[in-house]
């Protein structure tokens, strides 16, 4: 069985016959014709046989990786941002920003390459920049870099303002659980204003895990 | 000959009475009539604005009208008061404001039953435009509902289940008391239920606060168009609440 998280850069594989961990694939490589039988994310409708949206792989995904019965778990990817708030075990709030959350992860990679920067080397700073969105945040960057900060010393600030936005984005909880690619970059797990969990950037294959666990086995999918 | 009337709003029975007593024919400015981009309304009314209200404007930009009704009480809103004055100057027809404070209930049987949820609001809206009282119906056991006014965008009502039951001024319009607030009011706590609100509309306030009270609830608002972050809320929603988004339907 082949779940698969299509992500806006990368999508996540997982052949549950195998035991190994999921291969991550950049979009942009993936074959065309590859076909998952369910799949959540970025055109998981056309390119699967059965999907669900992300919002309820981020839940169930959530609620198998985190023994809680409070907590919010906020989804950063490239293109969006996403939250769901568990109060008693079950979902009580969620929120999915593409608009105003546009392209904050791929931006925040894409400045790591042409600033050719490595997070795992810049501090946190005081403070970020006021931004709703990976777009028109780089403009603050330019004009920081031009009034004389650094370039590591600008992007950072990108980088909390990014978090700081997206912790206003899942109502400024005192802690949370993070899952995206994201997790992987210290200065932006560093620069939320809150006690973050990363989770990593499988959680919402943990949520079509979960999906499938709850499927009655039917023609469509098949055997597990 | 027919006239082509207006309305906006839920004007007062006595109003719809007299114009069907006369034979003329009702156009319901609330909903999209025409294709046109909404932009247009711009000249008249600010873009961030009731998608409600934006879209009597373009109706009356664009639809030979002999008069239009446009209630402005409490049965509707105040921006609807405010718009009153822009179509009053922008037509040169008879723009006739009134405050619906009827009481007589009509009761609400579609809202209760077991039809795919856009034929429920297809046929609540459309009953605007008549005095008669509804034919009974049966009422279904509902799994979950929706709370608010009829939205800009019908295909959000799509991810519902039939068995979803209708609540807030939809329920008003139904039972043809739209100023009944207590109505108004009424939800279920036992069905997971949708609070939805169009944006910037003064009712977001009443959505939020008894999606607060509800013990499983989403507030959700919505322009023009529904984005697909507010279906993929309501599905996740339904979904996480055990229901199969619109796909339940009758054997």
């Amino acid at each position: 069985m082949l779940l698969a998280d299509f992500g806006t850069s990368y999508c996540k594989i997982l052949d549950t016959k195998s035991e190994g961990i999921p291969r991550i694939v950049a979009t942009r490589d993936l074959d065309r014709a590859f076909r998952a039988d369910l799949a959540t994310g970025h055109n998981a409708a056309r390119r699967s046989r059965r999907s669900i949206n992300e919002l309820t792989a981020l839940a169930r995904g959530g609620q198998r990786l985190v023994d809680r019965a409070d907590f919010v778990l906020l989804d950063c990817g490239s293109r969006d941002i996403k939250y769901v708030r568990f109060r008693g075990g079950e979902v009580v709030d969620m929120g999915w920003n593409a608009e105003c959350g546009a392209s904050m992860g791929f931006t925040i990679e894409l400045l790591s390459t042409y600033y050719r920067l490595d997070y795992a080397a810049i501090p946190p700073p005081a403070a970020g920049f006021s931004i709703t969105c990976g777009v028109l945040g780089m403009s603050h960057i330019f004009d920081a870099v031009v009034s004389g900060a650094s370039e590591a010393e600008a992007v950072a600030r990108f980088v909390r303002g990014i978090a700081l936005n997206a912790h206003r984005f899942a109502h400024e909880p005192e802690e949370l659980y993070l899952s995206g690619g994201l997790c992987a970059n210290p200065l932006f797990v560093a620069s939320f204003p809150c006690q973050v969990h990363p989770l990593g950037r499988f959680v919402l294959l943990e949520g079509l895990r979960a999906t499938l666990d709850e499927l009655p086995v039917s023609p469509l999918l098949g055997a597990q | 000959m027919a006239r082509r009337v207006g309305i906006v709003g839920v004007p007062p029975l006595v109003v719809i009475e007299e114009i069907n007593r006369e034979g003329d024919s009702i156009v319901d400015l609330d909903e999209p009539q025409i294709r046109a981009p909404i932009d247009q309304t711009a000249v008249y009314i600010p873009r961030v604005y009731c998608a409600i209200l934006r879209t009597v404007v373009l109706n009356c930009l664009h639809l030979p009208l002999d008069m239009v009704y446009i209630d402005v009480g409490p049965g509707k809103c105040d921006c609807a008061l405010h718009v009153a004055e822009v179509l009053a100057d922008m037509l040169k027809v008879p723009v006739i404001r009134t405050r619906n404070r009827d009481t007589r209930a009509f009761g609400h049987p579609l809202c209760t039953s077991r039809l795919p949820l856009i034929e429920k609001f297809n046929r609540i809206t459309k009953g605007v435009q008549s005095a008669a009282p509804y034919p009974p119906m049966e009422a279904c056991p509902p799994k979950c509902g929706f709370w608010g006014v009829p939205p800009r965008d019908f295909s959000l009502l799509t991810l519902f289940p039939e068995t979803t039951h209708v609540f807030g001024w939809t329920r008003c319009m139904e039972n043809k008391t739209p100023a009944d607030l207590e109505l108004e009011r009424v939800f279920d706590p036992a069905i997971p239920t949708v609070f939805f609100s169009q944006s910037f509309c003064a009712k977001s306030a009443l959505a939020k606060h008894l999606a607060a009270k509800h013990p499983r609830a989403i507030a959700v608002d919505c322009d023009v168009a529904a984005s697909s972050s507010t279906r993929a809320k309501i599905e996740a929603f339904l979904e996480l609440s055990g229901i199969e988004p619109g796909k339940e339907r009758t054997p």
